[in-house]
């Protein structure tokens, strides 16, 4: 009997224990955030990943220049800048920014960036964009004039780009572990495997600003378990985790708000241009007509997401609209695959990383699609770093699905030698006078003409937009509804009063 | 005992340095280029050779694996790539999550599972047995991520009784440590303890059948000592076997709770480095579980010793 009455009463202890437990998210002047990953380090300068994008850059390290939510190039570390000639760039830097190292940046520190992002021996990720800055000179304290080799239409916005940050010379070495920069927030503890904080930096050039004192990364990498912390109030804000079927439920309920926009991520139907039968312009027509990008959005992401037409998204100011111009239409691709040599179809693998969720499930409707105008696909489901090595790095594939995440980033079918194989000397052409063609207007019509000529190309299907989701609780407020940047400020966020 | 115990300590020695080798091979076959990952797709051709050759991946497979076996000797498991500390450093500060949970599930397994076993065997095809059948039956169907999703849904999202993941560290004192360590415990312990059914109720079933129990009980032995004396201590063998193979299953179990409860555990440092290619990681968290797992058969080995005599004079 006694044995039996001191279970109960470890049980009503365990259970009275259990209930007494705290929330862990946190008030007014602090904010949880669930990632899905880790950063890899949070070197911006060593790896391109954006999982240490979403952390570092714009709220620890900034640039010389902003892109702000609405997608446009704002001035920021650098106060003004000035060109004649669209070769010499003199950038003024803003007086008084600090870094958190409590040192004054000034034009010598500019130029140490610069410079160590395009030596080879730095490896810096995007060491080519870097490569065309010909001279940096350091006029005084707060004044330096960068000289490019040749014109480049896209070099503000380089300078607005991750691998653009700013750091201070003696903070070089250790960026992997502790960042130093000039963002609103800095580095308050790393613990590997489990949260990054970040804590309100008092000297931020910006008055005012950052509106939380605190800011808690919680790496939770499965998207379940992402949803079931928010329900659980373990976490304030789920930026990157939660897929576009938690969306009609997490709408209805009152404690929280969901925010969808767009973003740059184009989600696309990679086939191999330098390879049969994909080297046949009627082939890779036919495979356009055959999918139904409507039926895919819906099947694969639940209807979020806008149809893509090529490879220039809605969010970039040279977009038009040319989803129409290849419908979808299977009578027509049987037709093509019949001129093509192919009237009963061909057999094709497609090869996904499903450490990116969205490519499996298109793969699903996409392999139901062609097989209605008798191709065969088969999907081969490969780890990220294979996805690498084989299909981006040798090209050793038929079909991919991937996000292309980076904005302005038509220049790769301007690239013969990328994973898509396409080699077209006028596409080329084309971009490489968009590059050197600075006014707007001539360089839209380039834009133009280049995004119609990929249409007719068809050297891969832009399926759709990856939408952006985030989710918060009631209250939170400053987020940035759009992504034009792969870029998560947290610099403006905080809560309703 | 002295020899028999000498000559599992040499064998023990034997597995490590064959794991050691397998690890070093396997780490370096798995596809894909870590300077590749690390670079990302933007970086040139040269880049990525030129931290090939950083990283000391060009050099001799042997002297790769000559360097990094001197150095875990020494106690040196080399340098994280993506963390920039020391691979031993990181593993230690990843025990105090990977050690108490895999010592909870195993006491929930243990505790769980021998009673149970013993009372489905005294209990043979009557409703006891048969509700023990189907508790370890779905055990052992339910997949541990399903389980462990179930748990923080009732716990965690409706009663809100613990948090859905996450471990503040002990510092926060011990009971908020096991309270974040319960549910994963149980989600981890629930399959394991499933199958330890069913090898205690067969065990304990053999036993029950034979010849000396018989005699005990006509002798008028009450049935407690002839179950917990007579009957156990002789099923205990093959009971000790399974559960030792199951201690080793935990660990490998705790890489995909870890994820499910976001714990800041040796599991989840094992999957991130092997996704990001961190490969001194990768070496070193499985060396260290291989390690783990050898000392777990060699305590079972010698526990076999103390279980029955005649294995010592072998």
């Amino acid at each position: 009997m006694i044995r039996r009455t001191a279970v109960v009463l470890l049980l009503v202890a365990l259970v009275c224990g259990l209930a007494a437990a705290p929330s862990r998210a946190q008030g007014p002047s602090g904010l949880v955030v669930q990632v899905a990953t880790e950063p890899p380090g949070l070197d911006l300068t060593a790896s391109p990943a954006s999982a240490i994008a979403a952390v570092v850059h714009y709220n620890i390290q900034e640039c010389l220049v902003k892109v702000d939510q609405s997608g446009k190039m704002v001035p920021w570390l650098a106060e003004r800048w000035h060109t004649a000639d669209n070769r010499n760039y003199t950038f003024f830097l803003k007086r008084g920014v600090r870094f958190h190292s409590g040192r004054e940046l000034k034009a010598a520190d500019v130029k140490y960036v610069f410079e160590r992002a395009a030596n080879p021996e730095t490896n810096h990720p995007q060491r080519a964009r870097y490569e065309n800055i010909g001279s940096i000179i350091v006029k005084d304290d707060y004044t330096l004039t960068l000289t490019l080799r040749e014109l480049d239409a896209s070099f503000l916005l380089t300078l607005a780009r991750q691998g653009s940050v700013i750091y201070p010379r003696e903070g070089a070495a250790s960026m992997k572990s502790e960042p130093l920069g000039t963002g609103p927030f800095r580095l308050g503890e790393w613990v590997r495997g489990d949260r990054i904080v970040l804590v309100r930096n008092p000297d931020y050039h910006v008055k005012g600003l950052p509106k939380l004192d605190k800011v808690t990364y919680r790496f939770i990498p499965d998207p379940n378990a992402a949803l079931a912390a928010l329900k659980a109030g373990d976490v304030d804000a789920a930026m990157f985790g939660i897929g576009p079927e938690a969306v009609p439920e997490l709408q209805k309920d009152a404690r929280f708000t969901v925010v969808i926009g767009q973003t740059t991520n184009d989600v696309i139907l990679a086939m191999n241009n330098g390879k049969k039968p994909f080297s046949d312009v009627r082939v890779r027509r036919a495979i356009t007509y055959a999918l139904d990008k409507k039926e895919i959005v819906k099947g694969a992401m639940f209807g979020y997401g806008t149809i893509l037409g090529s490879n220039v998204d809605p969010l970039n100011p040279y977009y038009v609209d040319v989803s129409g111009m290849m419908p979808h239409d299977p009578a027509k691709a049987r037709k093509l695959l019949a001129e093509a040599g192919y009237p009963g179809g061909f057999e094709a693998v497609l090869k996904v990383a499903p450490q990116y969720y969205y490519t499996v499930r298109t793969g699903e409707v996409i392999v139901s699609q062609l097989a209605k105008v008798g191709v065969k696909v088969k999907i081969e489901q490969i780890e990220w770093s294979q996805w690498l090595s084989r299909v981006w790095r040798e090209a050793d594939y038929d079909l991919t699905i991937i996000g292309h995440a980076e904005p302005w980033d038509i220049n790769n079918y301007a690239n013969p030698k990328y994973y898509f194989r396409y080699d077209s000397a006028r596409f080329q052409e084309l971009f490489k006078k968009s590059e050197v063609t600075i006014d707007d207007k001539p360089r839209r019509e380039l834009y133009v003409q280049m995004q119609k000529m990929l249409v007719e190309d068809a050297p891969a299907v832009w399926l759709y937009v990856h939408p952006r989701i985030a989710v918060t609780k009631k209250g939170v407020t400053g987020l940035w509804k759009d992504l034009p940047i792969p870029a998560f400020d947290l610099t403006e966020v905080g809560w309703a009063k | 005992m002295r020899g028999y115990i000498l000559r599992r300590v040499a064998a023990c020695v034997a597995t490590l340095l064959f794991v050691s080798v397998l690890v070093f091979l396997v780490v370096r076959v798995l596809p894909g280029d870590p300077a590749l990952v690390i670079l990302g797709p933007e970086s040139s051709r040269e880049a990525a050779d030129r931290l090939r050759e950083a990283m000391g991946l060009n050099r001799p497979l042997v002297v790769q694996y000559a360097e990094w076996l001197g150095g875990a000797a020494r106690g040196d498991l080399g340098r994280s790539i993506q963390y920039d500390v020391p691979v031993g450093r990181l593993i230690v500060s990843r025990l105090p999550v990977t050690l108490p949970l895999t010592a909870l599930a195993a006491a929930f397994m243990l505790l769980g599972a021998v009673p149970l076993g013993v009372f489905a065997a005294t209990r043979h095809r009557r409703a006891g047995d048969y509700a023990a059948m189907i508790f370890s039956q779905l055990g052992i169907s339910i997949p541990q991520f399903w389980s462990g999703l179930l748990l923080i849904l009732l716990f965690s999202v409706h009663l809100g009784w613990v948090s859905a993941g996450g471990f503040d560290g002990w510092a926060a004192g011990l009971w908020p440590g096991i309270r974040a360590l319960l549910l994963p415990a149980v989600a981890l312990g629930f399959f394991q303890t499933a199958v330890l059914v069913r090898a205690t109720r067969s065990a304990v079933l053999d036993v029950l059948r034979e010849d000396y129990v018989r005699t005990a009980r006509a002798k008028g032995v009450a049935e407690p000592c002839v179950v917990g004396k007579h009957t156990l201590r002789n099923a205990m063998i093959p009971i000790v076997t399974v559960a030792g193979i199951q201690l080793g299953q935990l660990i490998a179990g705790s890489i995909i709770l870890e994820s499910v409860f976001a714990l800041p555990g040796l599991g989840r440092l094992a999957l991130g480095a092997i996704t990001a290619r961190d490969l001194p990681v990768v070496q070193g968290v499985s060396l260290f579980v291989a390690s783990t797992i050898v000392v777990i058969n060699f305590v079972v080995d010698v526990a076999y010793g103390f279980l029955d005599p005649r294995i010592r004079y072998d």
